[in-house]
């Protein structure tokens, strides 16, 4: 008898465990779970400073009451950042009119400001035909500032065997309010089409 | 070596686990995350159940009849700890790390130690090839799987942690199918035997 109340009161404890671990059974990696976590939380986003390719200081607050789209990336790097940066290319095409009226701003963030300086960003830019005005890429300026901005969209970077990184992609949405509010995988670049295209046009309808 | 060595020896060896230089050693690569420091822990706790004094294993007796309540503990937290958020969040966050060195050595290694021997034959012997097909599907899910779980192991880490998984199982599954075949024993070593003290009391 005791048993059975042990046994029972152990499971249903250690099932909601697994429950409340897993978000419901809905998030098995770290990937899926940073992506779940600000769908659902929404978070402020702070005003860190960053140098961008002309070597201006520019903030984040800067774009306040626009959509920006962030990606991480470094300049070196031989796979996922060149899926990315078309993906940002591409955005830029499709949504000229948003960034041309200032509804929409993109931003490359690197993290490996010790190589990627402010002309290998611009060459970087270049590449993927990047404006530098809509599309602006940068580099934190402290290495405490880049964990902290690392460490703020829980995006993780390993070194690799061929002395470049892996690391956790995707882009990551900023609302007018300055919040994170959602991010997309690599694969999941139509959604994130979806997303804007939806965002930006309400965005039209409360302004009309 | 002698088994009754006092509790002493299982927890300077978790505090050798838990200091720095090994642990980030073992955490470095996921084959030795997964296969070295997490089974270590639980021989720990293992080692520790065994030295528990007897008034205590009383104690606990009518609560886990049959070993029950011990296996439900083993197997949820074996469950938790084969999330692959999990085993990032024990690397990025320390509250998590601090919750694996508690959890895996008493939730895992001693729960077992003090459940596994009360357990009926059957009920081993399911445990036991569920534990190994867990092995296997694991291990093939490693291998071909193109995405990575962990957010802090490279891809190729995870591909060898599937190959190595998959070596482990069949080299079980190997060692079982001589045992039942042909009857092939290998000794156990006295740490991982019965209690006799346990399995008197039917």
């Amino acid at each position: 008898m005791k048993t059975l109340l042990a046994s029972t009161l152990l499971a249903v404890i250690s099932l909601t465990i697994l429950w409340v671990g897993t978000d419901g059974v809905r998030a098995f990696t770290a990937e899926e779970a940073r992506r779940l976590e600000v769908r659902e939380h929404p978070k402020p986003v702070p005003n860190w400073h960053l140098e961008n390719q002309n070597a201006e200081a520019i903030a984040l607050g800067d774009w306040r009451g626009q959509y920006v789209v962030v990606d991480f990336i470094y300049t070196s790097c031989p796979s996922v950042c060149l899926t990315l940066s078309s993906g940002m290319g591409s955005l830029q095409k499709e949504f000229s009119e948003a960034l041309e009226k200032d509804k929409l701003h993109l931003l490359s963030i690197s993290f490996d400001p010790e190589k990627d300086t402010p002309e290998r960003l611009r060459t970087h830019l270049s590449h993927f035909s990047g404006d530098g005005e809509q599309w602006v890429a940068a580099r934190p300026t402290h290495p405490v500032e880049k964990k902290a901005i690392l460490d703020f969209f829980k995006v993780t970077v390993i070194p690799d065997e061929m002395g470049g990184y892996t690391h956790s992609a995707g882009y990551h949405v900023i609302d007018p309010q300055g919040r994170l509010v959602a991010i997309f995988g690599v694969e999941e670049y139509p959604k994130l089409q979806d997303y804007l295209a939806l965002a930006l046009a309400e965005g039209e309808t409360s302004e009309g | 070596m002698k088994v009754r060595q006092g509790w002493y020896l299982p927890c300077l060896v978790w505090g050798v686990l838990a200091l720095p230089p090994l642990r980030h050693a073992l955490e470095l690569s996921m084959v030795t995350h997964m296969l070295v420091q997490l089974p270590a822990l639980a021989f720990v706790g293992w080692w520790l159940g065994q030295t528990l004094p007897e008034e205590f294993k009383r104690k606990i007796a009518p609560w886990n009849r049959w070993g029950i309540t011990g296996m439900v503990l083993v197997v949820v937290t074996v469950l938790y700890w084969m999330l692959p958020r999990a085993l990032d969040a024990a690397i990025s966050e320390p509250a998590f790390e601090i919750i694996k060195f508690i959890t895996v050595p008493l939730f895992i290694g001693t729960a077992l130690s003090l459940s596994w021997f009360q357990l009926s034959s059957i009920a081993q012997g399911v445990l036991k090839l569920e534990f190994w097909a867990m092995f296997m599907r694991l291990g093939w899910l490693y291998m071909v799987l193109p995405d990575r779980l962990c957010a802090n192991y490279l891809l190729g880490e995870q591909r060898i942690l599937g190959r190595a998984l998959l070596i482990l199982g069949s080299i079980w599954a190997a060692s079982w199918t001589l045992r039942i075949l042909f009857g092939v024993r290998w000794r156990k070593p006295r740490l991982l035997a019965s209690n006799p003290s346990l399995s008197e009391k039917k």
